[in-house]
């Protein structure tokens, strides 16, 4: 039969949250050596091509000012090169140490054996912390989200840089309208896209293409861009293979965006701009390795069930864990507690294989249960009078009863 | 030496830690860019040759063209280290997590509410006594408000149900609340830092009949503190004892006093225990060797004090003491490899979940994470609920409503559990 509780901390089971932790900046650092890979390579194929070109002419005329004036222009170009790798290197270091900040407090974890250890607290409040400011910069709350995570000094751990980068994309897409920012991006991660065949691409041009020919048939005098809609379709969209949609994308030419008649009329839609958000957002999340949803919603779906009762939504005060009814030794539940109360009305309750009661349970008149000792220790602190007891749940408005009214109850 | 045994958790994230510091370490970009600046002085020179010997231009340029390509090809091959080094790290990465899957949403029954997320964290920000980031947050939700996303159990969340929208609209009354808290936080500090209770009395003096209802012994035992600082010659804000015991006993005139000030109010509640403090009063100035001496050499005294003010302050609020945020988010890390192993097991034997409302698994948590007394009928094994409460025969014993009903079948019957028969109109329902 498996435990009922538990106390004991498994590291290593217990990191399923983390993953995406060490998976960015590992892909940050991938991506980081591929950038500066790319850098090498076309520069040094520009420099050995003019200095071959500069060997030719200096063999040719004996006038050095046009030979200095290449080597110049080949210093000015390495020293480019230098500049763009130092900063590479910088962000290479960057990534470095907030990767070594990640895998020490990971490693943290493996130092503490039990789930009530004052540790694992500390642990696990960084943890929370990590994933608030993972909400707040998923739901665009970056300065939430900086700010947080300044103030618990986790900035190490958390990825604010990617988040602001990818929802300044975002925004420009779904509020400016423009493609820009978004194709300047798949350019940059082209051949990352290529290999998992993304579409953003061709959605963006076929966006651009759309809005050509909008523009075309809005302005009367549009024939001009129409061809360079024909044009730009003919470049970016003839190849992809899809001529269903190709079909469609040549119809726009001949409907105008409010006709309304389908299947034109989604094309000319302004909500396909909140889709290009929305599939530039998924893209960008597979890339770096980030998980679709907030973890914390993760984290929060699975705790409001492991702890929720059917007493936190019952219409009838329960004798324990209860806010307002009375001060004692047990603690307000977390769930009936204002914060989460609400948000835990649809998730399934925990289950339970028995009954968890306080020792030596009693029962009063009203048919409400309480422990013996609780209930003694209520009615010392409420200064009920000797030989008489009183609800904890109800206090001085309540009924008292005699002592003897009060019965044992067995719960097995 | 013997060498140091294992840790029991061996591995952990020694592995990746060591691929990390050979990428710290040569791994980088460093030697390309040493690469790159030997090229340029390789330029630079050959410039300078051919700015001083014009002539000698075509031979300089052909001496050039072996080395600079050395050098070029050098600053490449220099970087395949960091991508074999990258590789190893990725591969030590998959290890790591190759059982541990990414939590898929499939249970995300949070996306149609983010109003209520966002309550919760601002209130969470809040009680934690992150001020400044509550207000930053409070303002930002408020510009811009988050977008609902249909879940299965709330397909259409545009539709929200009115204490969704209310939240949506007022977010939520922060002001008032931190108000409260920066209140709690100053009074915490003034015990905690400051050893000065007047703050946390004036405060429960102020909500005296509400805690009294409760059974709280906030009141008294705040003010039996401020006894025994009187008695021991305490002055708020300064921790030093005075040292001038020869004298005239102060310390326990002033606790006299204080007693005879205050104390009136608790004679009805606390007259034993007030009679055992004025009782110390005997024993000056061997109070230490005294029967008395727990209530006086009592470090943890400060600490339980301002834990049960932080609980009674936060019940009066009509929240639990420590955030729920915290203990939810922690039973979830808890609870996620126990859900995931069950989503594999049904993916495996391709069965459903059929209990919408509960879960198809036991949790285990640590005791300190259960807050309600949970009944599990021991005939039908089910827990209860509101339309089907435990109910207790006249013997003592408990069972399911339910359960009562089949097994009477509306007529007499025996306990289970004893020989005692009964009729189930005999039954009351209990509470728990």
């Amino acid at each position: 039969m498996a435990e009922l509780t538990t106390t004991k901390l498994n590291a290593e089971s217990h990191l399923i949250l983390d993953q995406p932790l060490l998976r960015t900046p590992y892909e940050l650092s991938r991506r980081n050596q591929k950038t500066a890979q790319r850098y090498v390579e076309n520069t040094n194929k520009d420099i050995l091509s003019n200095l071959t070109t500069a060997t030719k002419a200096a063999s040719k005329s004996t006038a050095p000012d046009a030979t200095l004036a290449s080597l110049d222009t080949m210093i000015s170009k390495m020293q480019g090169l230098k500049r763009k790798m130092e900063n590479l290197h910088e962000e290479e270091m960057r990534i470095h140490k907030s990767n070594r900040a990640r895998l020490e407090h990971l490693q943290d974890l493996y130092e503490v054996q039990s789930l009530v250890d004052v540790k694992y607290d500390e642990w696990s409040r960084i943890r929370l912390s990590r994933l608030l400011v993972d909400y707040l910069l998923r739901e665009g709350y970056s300065e939430s989200a900086a700010h947080l995570a300044a103030s618990q000094g986790i900035q190490d751990l958390v990825d604010v840089d990617a988040f602001v980068a990818c929802h300044k994309i975002e925004k420009s897409l779904r509020e400016e309208k423009s493609t820009t920012l978004a194709l300047n991006w798949c350019k940059e991660n082209a051949k990352e896209l290529k290999k998992q065949q993304n579409y953003l691409e061709f959605q963006l041009r076929l966006q651009q293409y759309i809005e050509l020919v909008r523009q075309g048939h809005e302005k009367g005098i549009g024939e001009q861009k129409l061809m360079e809609a024909r044009a730009h379709a003919k470049k970016y969209l003839s190849n992809s293979g899809d001529f269903g949609l190709i079909g469609r994308a040549a119809g726009l030419l001949a409907y105008k965006p409010w006709d309304e008649v389908e299947p034109y009329a989604s094309l000319y839609s302004p909500t396909r701009w909140t889709s290009l958000a929305t599939l530039f957002i998924k893209t960008h999340h597979a890339l770096y390795s980030l998980p679709p949803r907030p973890l914390l919603h993760i984290a929060l779906s699975a705790g409001l069930s492991a702890l929720k009762t059917p007493s936190c939504h019952s219409q009838y005060a329960s004798t324990s864990g209860t806010p307002a009814l009375s001060s004692s030794t047990t603690s307000v539940c977390p769930i009936c507690s204002t914060e989460l109360n609400d948000l835990a009305r649809n998730v399934p309750y925990a289950l339970h294989t028995k009954s968890i009661v306080e020792s030596d349970p009693v029962v009063l008149p009203n048919g409400r249960v309480y422990g013996k000792e609780r209930l003694r220790v209520f009615n010392e602190g409420l200064g009920t009078e000797r030989g008489w007891v009183r609800d904890p749940g109800e206090g001085l408005g309540g009924e008292k009863w005699r002592e003897s009214a009060v019965r044992k109850v067995f719960i097995m | 030496m013997p060498p140091q045994p294992p840790p029991s958790t061996a591995g952990g994230m020694q592995e990746l830690l060591e691929q990390l510091e050979a990428l710290e370490k040569t791994a980088n970009l460093r030697s390309s860019i040493d690469d790159v600046q030997k090229a340029i002085d390789l330029l630079t020179a050959a410039r300078n040759n051919i700015a001083e010997q014009p002539q000698t231009a075509p031979l300089t340029l052909a001496k050039l063209q072996d080395p600079l390509k050395r050098s070029l090809e050098q600053a490449q091959k220099d970087l395949k280290p960091i991508y074999s080094g990258l590789n190893k790290y990725g591969k030590a990465l998959d290890k790591k997590f190759k059982d541990k899957p990414l939590p898929s949403a499939s249970n995300d029954a949070l996306s149609s509410h983010p109003q209520l997320i966002n309550r919760a964290i601002a209130m969470h920000l809040l009680r934690e006594g992150e001020f400044a980031v509550a207000s930053t947050f409070v303002q930002e939700a408020n510009r811009h408000p988050p977008h609902p996303e249909p879940t299965p159990n709330t397909p259409n969340p545009a539709l929200n149900e009115p204490w969704e929208k209310d939240l949506a609209e007022g977010t939520l009354n922060s002001e008032k609340l931190q108000e409260q808290f920066v209140e709690m936080y100053h009074i915490l500090d003034e015990l905690r830092q400051k050893r000065n209770l007047g703050p946390a009395i004036l405060w429960a003096r102020q909500r005296s009949d509400v805690l009294e209802a409760r059974g709280s012994n906030l009141e008294f035992e705040l003010c039996r503190l401020q006894f025994v600082c009187h008695y021991a010659g305490y002055k708020a804000q300064s921790d030093d004892l005075m040292e001038d015991d020869s004298e005239i006993a102060t310390g326990p005139l002033e606790a006299w006093n204080y007693a005879r000030r205050e104390f009136v109010t608790f004679q009805r509640r606390y007259a034993g225990e007030v009679r055992q403090l004025m009782g110390a009063m005997a024993y000056w100035p061997n109070i230490l060797e005294s029967p008395y001496a727990r209530y006086f050499i009592n470090d943890a005294a400060w600490e339980d004090v301002a834990t049960s003010f932080t609980r009674e302050f936060c019940s009066l609020l009509g929240l639990s003491a420590d955030s729920p945020l915290y203990i939810a988010a922690t039973a979830g890390a808890i609870a996620l490899p126990h859900l995931l192993k069950l989503q594999s097991i049904m993916e495996k034997t391709r069965t459903e979940w059929t209990t919408q409302n509960e879960l198809p698994v036991e949790i285990p948590l640590p005791p300190s994470y259960h807050f309600h007394s949970i009944f599990v009928c021991p005939v039908s094994k089910e827990q209860s609920t509101d339309q089907n409460p435990p109910v207790m025969m006249p013997c003592g014993h408990v069972i399911a409503h339910e359960s009562l009903h089949r097994l009477s079948k509306g007529g007499r019957f025996k306990c289970p559990y004893c020989p005692s028969e009964s009729h189930p109109k005999d039954a009351i329902k209990v509470f728990l």
